[in-house]
């Protein structure tokens, strides 16, 4: 009676495994804490493209994404928890919060099991150097974003330029990208102020740049909210009128409502809905699924997350075993994402993927271009 | 002369937001004993309103009204449902609770409104600026200042010619006896919330219009500056706040403005190490409270 028992047990589970195979995404995001306001848009996305997969059959048609998700809680120690649970999960593929600090800290966990991991949008380029072959990131580098915007403002004529950073996460020093682009194309750097995250008042900063002597054309810096308003109205306060550049942390509402004070504004980011573009497709699913409007571009970057996975599954013909998925993502090539072509062949695991140029033109977003970097020019990571 | 003189005045507007932040959770100290963390929280609720003010085209003054009234409702609330079923235990419970209360509150903000920062929308004026005497000020530097004043002057007249505010003193000096003198302790510590609601209120319109948007996590910078500059001032003693919060803002606007480039980075531990130095001197503050050892309940 046993025996029988055992045999039909064991032929429903091969029954099941057979008809319905699926890959486990594990996903260590931050649900709360400061990190929240970048990883749940992008987790949102995430989840419109798994459902959209899911719903036509999965990958392949046969393969089912299922998503295991913990909260990461924007801590740290948190993250090593929730990647190590997920790890114990057997998942395929881990997703990692936004910011590269947490990242770093679970890149030995994941390169032990062997599990590609991807950050959903942290852009410091020194998060896949450092994490190993296993770490991916899914967003424009700093360093690109910086040459990208560096150069069109020297081609606009404005050479001399003010950098804000903070020295408290790696994504608030691209401005030290920035001035290292500018210089290398004949420009000069007039003055570097540093700020704390969170910091409460920017104006004795603001009144520093007033006082310089001739004023800076440009003030740079990848300062986010709050900092970023609170130091934008501040300069604008003092007087300063130069032509502020900014990166994609600022691509948000608030950026776009801040009336005279945000007027001009200019800032890179990793895409752009133009008439026609996968981007513009994206958002009108956005708002079929949501019923509200994606007013992040970090919507459509979760959904590049998923596809870049998908695309990873089939070139790996269809296996789920993560080491294969590990060695097809690192030889991926132009996977159609929502935001643009996404390219990891022939880098250490920071894609190359298109960036947008961005001008807050009447409280909307205007396109001022969408320039290739020119390679030569790209700063090393910076490690620090 | 000129930058020295600009950057004080950026330093007395900060100042006054500051106070402004020391005296909420002072006010509540004096009496209770009690630190309240989810004084900032108070603020934040402050800044929603203001966002759905704005959204809803509600004229901007009454939309300052709206916000700095939910903070006082809120601060009542908050008394009457968290604190007092634990009023008079230890100062540990009575700060855990706040921690609790503030963390709850960040959850319901981050689930219930959204994780990611809301715009704020703001008149133009606020984002002006005019020059006096040479100087340039932002028209919302001068609202902080005038603001600060006029509290101070409200403040002032409520704590020594209104019957609460008197009452409130007498139980800050020490509470039994206030008690056997008829004073109702619900009514004193009532009002002690919603004056620190009423301060956090204000504080909190004066903090948005800088930053022009309002996040859930929004109300952690000011608690903290806050709890510095009434540790500095003298805990429990409201003149001591007032002036905990100034020097605070001075010696934060000073060293970002005059401390060599090389610096910089570590300015704010230099500027904690003065508050230290300070506190070496006059380990009860600057303008200690006379009651610091009263009881509280």
């Amino acid at each position: 009676m046993k025996k029988i028992l055992l045999s039909t047990v064991l032929a429903f589970a091969m029954v099941t495994t057979a008809s319905a195979e699926t890959l486990k995404i594990g996903l260590a995001t931050a649900q709360s804490g400061g990190l929240a306001p970048y990883d749940v848009p992008v987790v949102t996305g995430l989840k419109i493209a798994v459902e959209e997969l899911n719903a036509a059959g999965g990958i392949m048609g046969k393969i089912n994404i299922e998503l295991i998700e913990k909260d990461m809680r924007s801590d740290v120690a948190q993250t090593i928890i929730a990647v190590q649970e997920l790890v114990d999960a057997e998942v395929s593929v881990i997703v990692l919060p936004c910011d590269a600090d947490p990242s770093l800290a679970v890149t030995g966990i994941v390169d032990e099991a062997k599990i590609p991991a991807i950050s959903t949008c942290a852009s410091s380029p020194t998060l896949p150097l450092i994490g190993g072959d296993f770490v991916f990131a899914n967003f424009p580098g700093d360093n690109v974003q910086a040459t990208v915007s560096a150069s069109w403002a020297y081609e606009q004529g404005y050479k001399s330029a003010f950098i804000l950073y903070s020295p408290d996460t790696q994504y608030t020093t691209l401005p030290l990208y920035f001035a290292d682009v500018i210089k290398a194309l004949g420009g000069s750097v007039v003055g570097t102020e540093t700020y704390s995250l969170g910091q409460p008042d920017f104006s004795s900063i603001a009144t520093k740049i007033a006082a310089i002597s001739p004023q800076p054309d440009i003030v740079m810096t990848s300062a986010y909210e709050p900092d970023f308003p609170s130091f934008l109205k501040a300069l604008r306060a003092a007087g300063v009128t130069s032509q502020v550049i900014g990166s994609d942390g600022i691509d948000s509402p608030t950026t776009f409502s801040l009336g005279k004070v945000g007027e001009n504004v200019v800032f890179t980011t990793a895409g752009h809905a133009t008439k026609g573009s996968e981007l513009e497709k994206f958002n009108a699913l956005f708002k079929q699924k949501t019923g509200k409007d994606s007013d992040t571009v970090f919507n459509a970057v979760g959904y590049d997350l998923i596809k870049v996975i998908e695309a990873a599954v089939i070139s790996a013909g269809g296996s789920t075993d993560s080491q294969a998925i590990r060695d097809a993502i690192a030889e991926l090539e132009n996977v159609q994402g929502a935001t643009s072509l996404i390219t990891y062949k022939g880098t250490t695991g920071m894609p190359v993927r298109q960036v947008s140029i961005i001008r807050v033109k009447d409280g909307e977003r205007e396109l001022v271009g969408q320039p290739a970097p020119v390679a030569d020019l790209i700063p090393a990571p910076r490690m620090q | 002369m000129d930058l020295f003189l600009q950057q004080s005045a950026n330093a007395v507007a900060l100042g006054g937001i500051y106070a402004l932040l020391a005296l909420g959770l002072a006010v509540v100290f004096s009496i209770m004993g009690l630190i309240n963390f989810a004084h900032g929280e108070l603020m934040t609720i402050s800044g929603y309103v203001l966002m759905y003010c704005g959204i809803a085209a509600v004229p901007f003054p009454l939309a300052v009204i709206l916000a700095i009234g939910a903070a006082i409702l809120a601060a009542i609330a908050m008394e009457r449902i968290a604190f007092r079923p634990v009023r008079g235990s230890s100062g540990a419970t009575l700060l855990v609770t706040s921690f609790a209360i503030a963390m709850i509150l960040q959850m319901l903000f981050q689930n219930l409104i959204s994780a990611r920062s809301q715009p704020v929308l703001l008149p133009a004026i606020l984002s002006e600026s005019v020059t006096i005497f040479g100087l340039i000020i932002g028209v919302n530097k001068i609202a902080a200042i005038i603001s600060t004043i006029v509290m101070l002057i409200f403040l002032d007249w409520f704590m020594t010619k209104q019957k609460t505010g008197i009452a409130m003193r007498a139980a800050a000096e020490d509470f039994s006896i206030a008690r056997l003198m008829g004073i109702h302790a619900n009514t004193v510590i009532a009002g002690a919330f919603a004056l620190s609601g009423l301060l956090a209120g204000v504080a909190a319109v004066l903090w948005v219009s800088q930053r022009a948007s309002v996040d859930p996590l929004m109300g952690f910078t000011p608690v903290l500056k806050a709890f510095i500059a009434a540790i500095l001032g003298g805990l429990g003693s409201l003149k001591g706040a007032v002036a905990g919060g100034f020097l605070l803002a001075f010696i934060e606007v000073y060293l970002s403005a005059f401390l060599p480039h090389g610096m910089q980075e570590f300015r704010e531990p230099i500027g904690l190490a003065i508050v230290v130095l300070v506190l070496l001197f006059r380990p009860n503050g600057l303008l200690p409270a006379k009651t610091l050892a009263a009881e509280k309940v």
